[in-house]
């Protein structure tokens, strides 16, 4: 049995001050719908991760059921941090290939803008080990990659122009993007001086806070996208468990499970949307998925390789850096941009219409990787 | 400074089982509290619980006669592979600093 993507949908990322939770989830979950009428839903995955910490909302799943008709089906909320979007994608595909289910609506959300960034660090947090001393020492998200930058620059020739480098990238990519967060042009030069976050990573570096929602349906009935490999892996909760700081292995064994399941590898794959939460993460992930070799990541930046025109375009939607990062919505944005490039219609169309498009979705410190492969049939 | 081991793999923080062999971790010893910064950051954005710390430095340190790294919140700033111990642990912190040359 094989799963199909049928329909994709996301609202604008950014600032939705006047649009409750609840409106972005069920505007993105409508557009999708209505381009899959044909289908009948059998159940809805939700994935969220503050829904209830900073929006005062659970119930998504049944909220959303009872909103748009769907009857009494069965729904969830699926949690993984950054990666609740690609666990919610996972359970849906999983769902459909057990039998029990021939169509399921996956919808991804998140509405953080409404609180101060220290409130949302706060929060953030909440997706690392906080019973630790790591905790106690004022850890953060970006801090953590902030180290593994230090590192990374201390093992390799790699420098802050770098990173800056990727950002860029991610950045004008974005400008193309309707949809995208930041539509604002930025220069070299501005990315190195930025405001400094968490040394060595500075504003551009990190990803925005983000309201936004993205849904998929998808069935086993046939459709022009099929989902070739769904594979998820853990990895460390806390960095000083690390055995390699430079290495996020659940990246690595979720993608090469992906690629075994599909009966592909890494030179095969067409276009890639990675989580960039930082632009260290992109950094690592290329490395892990098997793009290029392990600490020389940063080569293939420097040479562009990593462009729309690139030999391996990664993010041509602007990433989490630039297109945004509404934490739960995230993993099925991803598919929206990597169906629009299989169809030949998408923000930074490639020249050559893709045929094989990977997406990776992280979350917490390297805890949860998800990776999925689909081919335009 | 506690570590636990199994299997070649050493850690401060206690967890129940070993992935490798899946027994129970039992073997713990003593090591010094001193080590090497492994790498650090300084974080100038910090979550609400911590803003009045900012900016501050936090670096993961390789503890001298073990595998095993600690994370530490330092009031100084450091360079990696500088020599570093112990000063307090305030609150579930380990707070380090530098070792001072005489």
């Amino acid at each position: 049995m094989s799963v199909y993507v049928h329909s994709v949908s996301m609202t604008k990322f950014g600032n939705s001050e006047n649009t409750s939770l609840k409106d972005l989830m069920l505007a993105a979950s409508r557009e999708a719908l209505e381009e899959a009428r044909e289908l009948k839903i059998d159940a809805v995955f939700v994935g969220n991760y503050m829904g209830g910490s900073l929006a005062n909302q659970e119930i998504l799943g049944a909220i959303v059921a009872n909103d748009l008709g769907l009857g009494p089906i069965p729904t969830a909320k699926l949690e993984g941090a950054c990666a609740s979007g690609g666990i919610a994608l996972r359970q849906g595909i999983l769902g459909i290939l057990s039998g029990e289910y021939e169509s399921v609506l996956v919808v991804g959300v998140e509405k953080m803008k409404h609180a101060s960034t220290a409130t949302v660090t706060q929060f953030i947090n909440s997706a690392m080990d906080q019973t630790t001393n790591e905790r106690y020492a004022g850890l953060t998200f970006p801090g953590f990659f902030g180290v593994v930058a230090n590192r990374y620059f201390y093992e390799t020739g790699a420098n802050k122009s770098h990173l800056a480098k990727l950002a860029l990238k991610n950045r004008e990519n974005a400008l193309q993007n309707p949809l995208a967060q930041f539509r604002k042009p930025a220069t070299l030069e501005e990315i190195m001086n930025a405001r400094m976050i968490t040394d060595p990573l500075g504003l551009f570096d990190c990803s925005p806070i983000t309201d936004g929602a993205a849904a998929v349906v998808l069935s086993r009935k046939p459709s022009d996208i099929k989902i070739l490999a769904s594979a998820q892996a853990s990895g460390p909760t806390m960095m000083q468990d690390a055995i390699d700081l430079l290495s996020l292995p659940a990246i690595r064994i979720s993608g090469q499970q992906a690629y075994e399941k599909a009966g592909v590898s890494p030179e095969d794959i067409d276009v890639v949307e990675i989580h960039d939460c930082f632009s260290m993460t992109e950094m690592l992930a290329i490395e892990e998925l098997g793009f290029f070799p392990k600490l020389e990541g940063w080569l293939a930046i420097e040479q562009g390789k990593t462009c729309v025109n690139g030999e391996k375009p990664v993010n041509t939607s602007g990433g989490l850096l630039s297109r945004g990062h509404p934490i739960g919505a995230t993993g099925v944005a991803q598919f929206y941009q990597l169906v629009l490039q299989l169809r030949g219609h998408a923000p930074n169309q490639l020249e050559k219409q893709p045929r094989l498009a990977l997406a990776q979705n992280l979350g917490g410190t390297g805890s949860y990787s998800v990776v999925h492969i689909l081919e335009r049939v | 400074m506690k570590v636990y081991e199994c299997c070649g793999v050493e850690s401060v923080t206690k967890k129940v089982y070993c992935s490798t062999c899946r027994q129970e971790i039992k073997n713990e010893r003593e090591v010094p509290d001193e080590g090497t910064v492994y790498s650090y950051t300084v974080i100038h954005i910090a979550p609400a619980d911590y803003a009045h710390l900012a900016p501050y430095t936090v670096a993961l340190v390789q503890l001298k006669d073990s595998t095993a790294k600690l994370t530490v919140r330092i009031q100084e700033s450091v360079q990696i592979g500088d020599p570093v111990q112990l000063d307090q642990i305030a609150d579930g912190t380990y707070i380090y600093q530098k070792v001072r040359t005489a």
